[in-house]
C-alpha cells in the first residue's frame, strides 16, 4: 500500500497532496475564484456585458475564459485537484482510523476509573458471580463489542457504541466525490434542450441549448391543449400543457405537465418552462371604401387565400400574421393584386391609433405602414386568432441519481461526524466482604457531555436491575 | 390590526429588549437584563402570532401560501429563527450577556424589513415556480443556518472583546461575558449547526430547482454565493478539526464566514439571477 510506503520513505508529492493545508488553500481559492464568476456575467449575460468593455479588456477576460468560467478547464482542474487531495488525505488517514475503529481495549483497564466521580457506582448485596451475569445482560442489550474478564473473583466488562462515527468524515468525503461524479456523468451523457410547441401541434425534435443544434427524440410530443390562468394582478397563477407522447404515430401516453411537476418519457424529462402566443391562421378585417357611396364590409379571412375587393378593383390576401411586431401589437401583412397597376404590400395594425403615436414620422408616411396605401380603400384589423405555444425544457441527466445519493450521504456523514461519538464504557463488579460493588466509567472521542448522560443512563438502568 | 402592523410593533419591542440587555450589562443591573428576556419573549410571541396571521390573511386573499416568499417575509422569518435560537441558548446557558450581542441583529433585520422603502410588506401572489413544498423546506433550512451563523458571529465578537478582559482592568462589562473557553466551544457548535443547515438548504434548493427548471445547479449568483459560504465554513471546520485552530483565529474566520452569509442574503440582489423574486 502506498501510505505505508510514504511512512517509510516520505514521498514529496504524496506528502504535498495529503496535506490539509492544501485542502484549506484549495477551498479558499475555489471560494475566491467563484466570486469572479458572480461579478462577471456568464454565458448569455456575457454578450451584453462584453459590449461595454474595451477591446483589450475583452481579450484579457476571454483569454482567461472568464465569460464561461464555471465550464473553463482551469476551474474544473481546480475542482479535480481538490478531489485528488481529498482522496489522498482519506487514504493517508485510513490506517489510523481503522486502528481506532477496531481497537479492543482490555476490560480490566483501570485508567478510565481514575478521574471518576463518586456517584458512578452502586453497592448490592447479590454475590459477585450472580451480579456480573445481570450486569452483562444489561451491557449486551445496550452496547456492542461487550467483552468480559474475570480475575481474583472480580468481573471486568467493556462495551461501546458509536464506533462507526469514525467513518463519518469518509462518508462526507465520498459524498463530495459522488456529487462531482454525478455532475460529470450528466455533462458527458446528458443534455439540456428546449422546444416550443404550438397548441394542437407535435414535434419529434428538440434544440440542445449549448450547441443550438436539433436533437431527434425518437418519439413525438404533441401539445393537445395549453391553458393558463392569471391572478387579478395579471401575473400567471398556473400554466399547464396537456401532452401526448406518440410512438410511431400512435399516442401511447397522455400527461398533464405543470410547473414544478415534470414528466418523464423515453428517458427524457420534460419541464413546463414557459409559454407564449403567436398568430393563428385567421384574421378579421374591415374594409372601407371611400366614395360617394361608401362601402363597408367586415369578414373573417384565412391566411394566403385570395379574396375579391368589395369594389372589384382586384383581389387581396393576407400573407403574414403576427401576434406582435416591433412591440406594436398584432398586425397582418396585406397583399393587393389590382386589376391594373403594380401589386402592393402593406402592414395593417390592430391598434393603429397607438401605432401612430409610437412610430417615428418617416415610417408613418411610408406606404408600408399605411392602411390606406391602396386608395380609396382603408383596411382595419379588428381581430386576430391567437394560438398558445408551450415552452418545454427537455433534459436527460443520468447523473442526477448519483448526485442525490451523494447529497443523502453528505447529510448522513455530517450527522455522523458532528453529532455521533464513540462512547466506551467499563464496568467492574468487585466482590467486597459483605457486598458487591459495581463501578462504571467511560471515555469518548468527543462530546463529554453526551458521555456523562450516557453513564447516568447506564447507572440508573443498573440501579433499576438491582431494585435500588 | 393586520400582521405587518404587529410586526412593526415587534421591531420596537426587540429594540427595547436590546437596550435592556445592553444597559443591564453596562450598569450591572440584573433586573434590566431580566427585562430584556421578558421583552424578547413578548416580541417572539407577537411575531409568531403575526406570522400565523399573515399566513391566514394570504388565504383570505385567495393567494394562500406560507409567509416565506419574498424579502420582507424572509427577513421576518430570519429574525424569528435568530430570536428563537438565542432564547434557547439563554435558557441553556443561563447567561444573558449573549443578548447584548445577538438581539441587535434581530432588531436590525426587523427594522430593515419594516422601514426600508425598497421592501414591500404586501402579501404577493406566488409565481408558479415558487409553488412547491420544497420552498418551505428550502427557506426553513437556509434561515436556520443563517441564524446559527449569526449567533456564531455574535459569539465571535464577544470572544474578541473578552480577550481584552484582564484582572487588573476590572471592567464590569467584560467581566459579565462568559469565559473564552465557553465562547470558543459555543462558536464551534454554532458553526457546525449552521453548516449542516446550510448543506440541507443547498440540497433542498437543488432538488427544487431540478423539479422546476430541470437543473439542480446552474451557477446562478445566489447559488454560487451559497457555495462560497459553504466552502468558507468547510475550511473553518477543517482548520479546527484537523489543524486544531481555536479561539481568536476561529472567531475571525467566523466573522469572515458571516460576511459571506450577508452577501449571499443581500449583496447578491445587486447581481442578476434566478432568485430575483427574493429582492422585493
Amino acid at each position: 500500500m502506498k501510505n505505508t510506503q510514504s511512512k517509510n520513505k516520505p514521498n514529496a508529492i504524496w506528502q504535498f497532496l495529503s496535506s490539509v493545508k492544501l485542502t484549506i488553500v484549495l477551498l479558499i481559492l475555489l471560494a475566491i475564484v467563484s466570486i469572479v464568476g458572480t461579478v462577471i456575467p456568464q454565458e448569455q449575460g456575457a454578450v451584453e456585458f462584453a459590449k461595454t468593455l474595451s477591446p483589450a479588456m475583452f481579450r484579457f477576460l476571454s483569454t482567461l475564459q472568464l465569460f464561461d468560467m464555471y465550464n473553463a478547464p482551469w476551474f474544473r482542474l481546480l475542482i479535480a485537484f481538490l478531489a485528488l487531495n481529498l482522496v489522498v488525505c482519506s487514504i493517508n488517514r485510513f490506517p489510523s482510523t481503522w486502528k481506532r475503529f477496531s481497537a479492543k481495549p482490555a476490560p480490566d483497564r483501570s485508567k478510565p476509573f481514575e478521574n471518576d466521580s463518586m456517584e458512578d457506582f452502586l453497592e448490592v448485596s447479590v454475590n459477585g458471580d450472580k451480579a456480573s451475569k445481570r450486569v452483562e445482560k444489561i451491557l449486551r442489550s445496550n452496547y456492542k463489542n461487550v467483552r468480559q474478564k474475570t480475575s481474583d473473583g472480580n468481573h471486568y466488562f467493556y462495551g461501546d457504541k458509536g464506533r462507526f462515527s469514525y467513518f463519518g468524515v469518509y462518508v462526507v468525503h465520498l459524498s463530495v466525490l459522488l456529487i462531482l461524479v454525478g455532475g460529470l456523468v450528466g455533462s458527458f451523457f446528458g443534455f439540456e434542450a428546449y422546444v416550443n410547441i404550438l397548441e394542437g401541434e407535435k414535434t419529434d425534435r428538440v434544440i440542445i441549448r449549448k450547441t443550438m443544434s436539433p436533437l431527434d427524440l425518437g418519439f413525438e410530443v404533441r401539445c393537445d391543449k395549453f391553458s393558463v390562468d392569471f391572478y387579478k394582478t395579471g401575473a400567471p397563477r398556473e400554466f399547464k400543457s396537456n401532452l401526448s407522447f406518440l410512438v410511431n404515430g400512435k399516442a401511447v401516453r397522455k400527461n398533464d405537465l405543470l410547473v414544478n411537476h415534470p414528466v418523464e418519457f423515453g428517458g427524457v424529462t420534460f419541464y413546463q418552462a414557459s409559454y407564449g402566443s403567436v398568430a393563428g391562421k385567421e384574421a378579421r378585417l374591415r374594409i372601407d371604401k371611400k366614395s360617394n357611396k361608401p362601402v363597408s364590409s367586415e369578414k373573417t379571412v384565412k391566411n394566403n387565400i385570395s379574396y375579391p375587393l368589395p369594389g372589384s378593383e382586384g383581389t387581396y390576401q393576407v400573407i403574414d400574421m403576427r401576434n406582435d411586431i416591433m412591440h406594436l401589437g398584432p398586425a397582418v401583412l396585406i397583399s393587393i393584386q389590382p386589376k391594373t397597376g403594380e401589386p402592393l404590400e402593406f402592414w395593417v395594425f390592430k391598434n393603429y391609433d397607438a401605432v401612430q403615436k409610437k412610430l417615428p414620422p418617416p415610417m408613418l408616411t411610408s406606404p408600408k405602414f399605411n392602411p390606406e396605401a391602396f386608395s380609396p380603400y382603408r383596411f382595419s384589423l379588428t381581430g386576430l386568432e391567437t394560438v398558445y405555444y408551450t415552452g418545454l425544457q427537455a433534459n436527460r441527466d443520468p447523473g442526477v441519481p448519483i448526485v442525490w445519493a451523494g447529497c443523502f450521504l453528505m447529510v448522513s456523514g455530517l450527522f455522523m461526524t458532528f453529532f455521533m461519538s464513540h462512547k466506551r464504557v467499563w464496568v467492574r463488579v468487585l466482590t467486597r466482604r459483605t457486598k458487591t460493588r459495581i463501578e462504571v466509567a467511560g471515555t469518548t472521542n468527543k462530546n463529554p457531555v453526551g458521555l456523562q448522560s450516557e453513564l447516568h443512563k447506564l447507572i440508573s438502568s443498573l440501579k433499576n436491575e438491582f431494585g435500588k | 390590526m393586520d400582521s405587518s402592523q404587529i410586526l412593526s410593533y415587534t421591531t420596537f419591542v426587540y429594540f427595547g429588549a436590546f437596550m435592556a440587555y445592553l444597559l443591564g450589562m453596562v450598569m450591572n443591573r440584573a433586573f434590566l437584563s431580566r427585562l430584556g428576556t421578558y421583552l424578547s419573549l413578548l416580541g417572539i410571541a407577537a411575531q409568531t402570532l403575526a406570522i400565523i396571521l399573515r399566513w391566514v390573511e394570504s388565504y383570505e386573499m385567495g393567494i394562500g401560501h406560507a409567509p416565506l416568499s419574498n424579502l420582507y417575509e424572509s427577513l421576518v422569518f430570519f429574525s424569528w429563527t435568530l430570536m428563537l435560537l438565542y432564547l434557547i441558548l439563554e435558557w441553556r446557558t443561563k447567561n444573558r450577556a449573549f443578548g447584548t450581542f445577538v438581539t441587535p441583529l434581530v432588531f436590525l433585520a426587523m427594522a430593515y424589513a419594516s422601514f426600508s422603502p425598497n421592501i414591500s410588506s404586501q402579501i404577493q401572489p406566488l409565481i408558479p415556480a415558487l409553488k412547491s413544498n420544497w420552498l418551505i423546506s428550502h427557506v426553513i433550512t437556509c434561515f436556520f443556518g443563517y441564524a446559527a451563523f449569526a449567533m456564531s458571529f455574535g459569539v465571535s465578537i464577544m470572544y474578541l472583546l473578552k480577550r481584552l478582559d484582564t484582572a487588573e482592568k476590572d471592567n464590569r462589562f467584560l467581566r459579565l461575558i462568559p469565559s473564552t473557553a465557553i465562547l470558543d466551544d459555543l462558536n464551534y457548535q454554532m458553526i457546525v449547526i449552521g453548516f449542516l443547515m446550510l448543506t440541507l438548504g443547498i440540497i433542498t434548493g437543488s432538488v427544487w430547482a431540478h423539479s422546476a427548471w430541470g437543473t439542480y445547479w446552474s451557477w446562478d449568483p445566489k447559488e454560487t454565493w451559497s457555495l462560497i459560504t459553504w466552502l468558507v465554513y468547510a475550511a473553518v471546520i477543517h482548520t479546527r478539526l484537523v489543524r486544531g485552530w481555536k479561539g481568536k483565529k476561529i472567531a475571525i474566520l467566523s466573522i469572515v464566514g458571516f460576511s459571506c452569509v450577508l452577501f449571499t442574503y443581500f449583496g447578491v440582489n445587486y447581481l442578476a439571477g434566478l432568485h430575483s423574486y427574493a429582492k422585493k
